[in-house]
């Protein structure tokens, strides 16, 4: 099925590479889209989309978590509030005493970025910008970082689901609405809330083990027959749906922390937090290519130094502990793990001792795969201000993951005969930041 | 209702080449065009079957006629078409049964229903509902020109411009994206790649048509609830090369809009008409309307004779879309000069026939699905199944939320009692209520390009709901007390996939239940479950 007009449209080079024309034959009008699922089929190209089993670990601090009270502290001035900060494992780099495990390992697998100037201070709009690398614009509904991923790096006819987010708090869970977008449903993440397991993965008390394999072998074969002579991308996906549910249903298992070591679940805590990152490296373990784990609610418009004496050491011992677990694994070599928010906190402190949204001057990490450890990029000025140095957004910020994680920034996507690129056209990666 | 005319139109790009999707040289066919009033299905297959010899590509068969009925019936009225139904028409010897079986569902409450759904998903496309007002609308077969006018309009003064109003109601905060959906809806070109620059695939796109689509909501604002429009209020926008300029009342096609000169109000003015309107939004009134109102400019400059043809063609497209699953020009938002449909002869004489026609979108409907093209099979024999565009094969649609959730409930009924019914409309009344749209929610609407998620399949596999809601009760009951398995299976395919079994189906269905002799409803549940998780179910083919 080929789109009206589409070969004469689509002028990028992307049509031209041998493995689109390969899949010609089911091209739509997202070209990839059903290359992902003939490439298969095709084992020479097949390699060449599967990135090294390249993975991202997204901790996500919904709210806003206040530069000044983790990566970016400025004591003594009067935006620096009552914490110190403390000297890291690189030499000349402070961050607040409030992270001091992260301090101690610094040099070991983590990039700061303090340089964020990203111009949405609105929760909604902030999620949006800083899940997708962009705002909303063109009419489009684009795909966020964890969809975009999961189409780069997982696999097709993956057993394994290939977007998982956690979100357990109430508190701003849906300013941050997840979305595949245009790349459809197929990458949309399963979003976990109350529960810590996938949704109907259980099969049903009423139906035997057996009962339950054959008759979807029965479904298989039916299916099968209606598809002769019916090659089109939308009856294989209904296939390959069901093809992944015995996979699915197997994958329950991941989200069961009580196989792990007492040592190992120590050190990750006992908090939902350090829970959560724990199956998260599970899953990514497991090949999961995009986990997100979020912890709400940084949103201190009262009291931020309470809310961060609280969330900030938290986040210290769990980002330490999931980093430490996937280095011993060897696994950080693969797993780029990410700490973003949708901003920062203002550094002006207002009358209730709070910090109120801040899109002008904030910060974000990068730590693991493909990352220039120890490194530090931009500067914010002496009150935190504004950047006085290496000023970025949030398509600089998702170049430079993508950079990390060996995809092409300037990869385009195509919906209809709009080229659609990873993030926006003339936006370059960190490079400082990477390895 | 009376109109104003527009003000005064004057085409000031006049060397502006207006090569508007579907406008090209006519190409040699071979045949003799069909007659200025020739039945819509003849139109439509002349000029297909034209493309395909000229392709040198003989089409598909014509289907099955069960296949026709549900393919028909999902198309139609939304839903599978019940057993009974399809029997009847395999029965019934009368020449004209498949116009008869058209009329009848197209006069249906089930065929308002069902596209009122439809025209929702496409127009409203979540944001806002006009579910309510397109029911009221498609039930007395109002012109579309007319469905435009209440949506665009928003007039407060009748029952429809009440319930339509929602479209910009929710969208009034952002005029970009107003403008851009209003484009997409029912001129089917998204306009938003001319925002920052003029667009860099249509030649004949500049950044000053996004401006004056825009400047005909720029004056439309929401207080207490209602859409309201002001007397004033200019855009600027700043082209590539840094120029402020004034965005002209300009239409797509290029033509613009002349206007009375309005002052800007006074801070004084601004300030009374700002005291006026909240008076009026705590008594719960409209706002005034404008003595001259751009929106009104809209809707007549688009109407108007020499530009019609884009709002004709946008129709056309979408529902030529909505029952091939392939429109004549893709994507459904990129209809201009340099995405040409590969049938522009087709789309310019199916646009013609709706606009001399009034509108009527029913008329545009029944041609399409009367036609042969319609009624090909979906699936190819041949080695390299053609492209989509040459409409040689079906395409297999999935089905709508919607769709999904009523064939479900009726497929899995308990049918018994429908035996009894004899008069035709009190029968159809009892299939429509055994069709519920309860579900509905589980299921994602498709888009173009749809991939089924592992989400579904596992919801199907294992939820609760799917269990309780369709393998419990009506038809797997009646199933297990069939103690032939050649009855019990064959029934199921019919209830579930509305055809009778082939020898083989039968037998294959058959070994499984005879495994299962201990545990024979367990067997019907699970037969019922494979069938309605097949892909057959899951498609409109």
């Amino acid at each position: 099925m080929t789109r009206a007009g589409h070969h004469r449209l689509c002028g990028s080079d992307v049509h031209r590479r041998a493995f689109l024309g390969a899949a010609a034959a089911g091209a739509a009008a997202l070209v990839g889209d059903v290359t992902g699922i003939r490439i298969l089929s095709q084992p020479a190209l097949a390699s060449e989309l599967r990135r090294n089993d390249r993975r991202c670990i997204l901790l996500w601090l919904a709210g806003g978590a206040s530069q000044l009270e983790t990566w970016d502290p400025k004591p003594g001035r009067p935006t620096g509030g009552p914490f110190l900060d403390i000297g890291t494992s690189v030499p000349g780099v402070r961050i607040s005493e409030l992270m001091p495990k992260m301090a101690a390992n610094l040099h070991r697998h983590t990039a700061i970025i303090r340089s964020l100037n990203t111009g949405n201070g609105d929760h909604g709009g902030g999620s949006e910008l800083m899940m997708r690398g962009r705002g909303r614009e063109g009419g489009l509904a684009y795909p966020d970082l964890g969809a975009m991923l999961a189409r780069e790096l997982g696999q097709a006819d993956s057993q394994v689901p290939d977007y998982v987010s956690f979100y357990s708090e109430t508190e701003g869970r849906n300013f941050s609405r997840l979305s595949a977008g245009f790349l459809g449903s197929r990458y949309n993440p399963i979003e976990l809330t109350d529960k810590m397991a996938l949704p109907d993965v259980e099969r049903l008390e009423s139906i035997g083990e057996l009962d339950h394999r054959e008759r979807a072998d029965l479904r298989a074969l039916w299916s099968k027959r209606f598809a002769r002579g019916r090659d089109v991308s939308a009856v294989s996906s209904h296939n390959v749906a069901y093809e992944r549910v015995r996979g699915l249903m197997a994958s329950d298992k991941l989200f069961d922390i009580s196989t792990e070591s007492q040592a190992t679940r120590d050190k990750y805590g006992p908090t939902q937090f350090g829970e959560q990152a724990l199956i998260a490296r599970r899953l990514v373990e497991a090949g999961v290519p995009f986990v997100r784990v979020a912890r709400a609610w940084w949103d201190s418009h009262g009291q931020n130094f309470e809310t961060h004496q609280e969330l900030t050491p938290e986040l210290d011992h769990v980002m330490n502990a999931l980093l430490d677990d996937l280095a011993e694994r060897g696994m950080l070599e693969n797993t780029l793990v990410v700490t973003l928010a949708e901003f920062g906190r203002t550094p002006n402190i207002n009358a209730s001792l709070g910090r109120d949204h801040f899109a002008r001057a904030w910060s974000s990490t990068l730590s693991g795969c493909g990352v220039k450890a120890g490194s530090v990029y931009g500067r914010t000025d002496d009150d935190g201000q504004h950047v006085a140095d290496g000023e970025i957004g949030a398509g600089e910020l998702f170049a430079t993951i993508f950079q990390a994680l060996g995809i092409d920034h300037e990869k385009e996507y195509h919906v209809g005969a709009r080229p659609i690129p990873l993030v926006n056209p003339g936006i370059v990666p960190v490079e400082e930041v990477l390895a | 209702m009376a109109y104003r005319r527009p003000y005064r139109m004057a085409v000031v790009l006049a060397l502006l080449p207006l090569v508007l999707a579907g406008v090209s040289a006519s190409r040699a066919v071979g045949v003799e065009p069909p007659a200025a009033d020739a039945a819509v299905e003849r139109v439509i297959d002349h000029y297909l079957d034209a493309g395909l010899v000229e392709r040198q590509t003989p089409p598909a068969t014509q289907t099955a006629d069960e296949t026709l009925v549900r393919r028909l019936a999902l198309d139609l009225i939304g839903r599978i078409p019940a057993a009974v139904e399809v029997r009847d028409y395999l029965a019934d010897e009368s020449p004209e049964k498949r116009a008869a079986l058209v009329d009848r569902w197209l006069g249906s409450p089930e065929y308002v229903e069902h596209q009122a759904t439809m025209f929702n998903a496409m127009i409203a496309d979540g944001e806002g509902d006009l579910k309510t007002y397109l029911q009221a609308a498609l039930a007395e077969n109002r012109s579309w020109d007319q469905v435009f006018r209440e949506i665009v309009l928003a007039d407060r003064s009748g029952d429809a411009g009440r319930d339509a109003q929602d479209f910009l109601r929710r969208r009034v905060r952002d005029i970009d994206v107003l403008a851009n959906d209003v484009s997409v809806a029912f001129f089917g070109v998204n306009i938003t790649c001319a925002k920052c620059h003029d667009h860099p695939l249509v030649d004949d796109w500049k950044q000053d048509h996004f401006y004056g689509m825009k400047s005909f909501f720029s004056r439309t604002f929401e207080t207490g609830g209602f859409v309201g429009e002001r007397e004033y209020g200019q855009i600027k926008f700043t082209n590539t090369t840094g120029t402020e300029r004034e965005a002209k009342l300009m239409f797509l096609t290029g033509v613009v809009i002349d206007e009375p000169q309005r002052d800007e109000p006074s801070k004084d003015e601004r300030k009374r008409e700002d005291e006026r309107l909240k008076e009026l939004a705590k008594k719960k009134e409209p706002p005034p309307p404008p003595e001259f109102s751009r929106r009104a400019q809209l809707v007549e400059t688009a109407l108007a004779e020499g530009q019609r043809a884009m709002f004709a063609r946008a129709i056309v497209n979408r529902l030529w879309y909505q029952y091939f699953g392939q429109g004549l020009v893709m994507p459904l938002d990129q209809m201009h000069s340099a995405n040409p449909s590969p049938h522009p002869e087709l789309l310019d004489a199916l646009a013609d026939d709706l606009i001399s026609h009034g509108y009527d979108l029913r008329r545009l409907v029944r041609g399409i699905v009367m036609s042969q093209a319609y009624s090909r099979d979906s699936r190819w024999e041949g080695d390299q199944r053609p492209d989509a565009e040459a409409f040689a094969v079906a395409q297999p649609k999935p089905l709508t939320p919607t769709q999904m959730a009523r064939s479900m409930s009726l497929a899995t009924a308990d049918t018994e009692s429908l035996a009894s019914v004899d008069d035709a409309d009190e029968r159809a009344k009892r299939i429509a209520s055994l069709a519920k749209t309860q579900n509905a929610d589980l299921f994602e609407q498709p888009g173009v390009d749809f991939q089924i998620s592992a989400n579904e399949a596992l919801l199907l596999s294992n939820s609760e709901r799917i269990e309780k809601n369709y393998l419990s009760g009506g038809l797997v009951k009646q199933l297990a007390k069939i103690e032939d398995a050649r009855e019990l299976v064959t029934r199921a395919v019919w209830s579930v996939l509305s055809r009778a079994p082939s020898e083989e189906e039968i037998e294959l269905l058959e070994g499984y239940v005879s495994t299962r002799e201990d545990r024979r409803e367990q067997a019907c549940g699970q037969l019922v479950w494979a069938l309605l998780a097949s892909s057959e179910f899951r498609f409109n083919h």
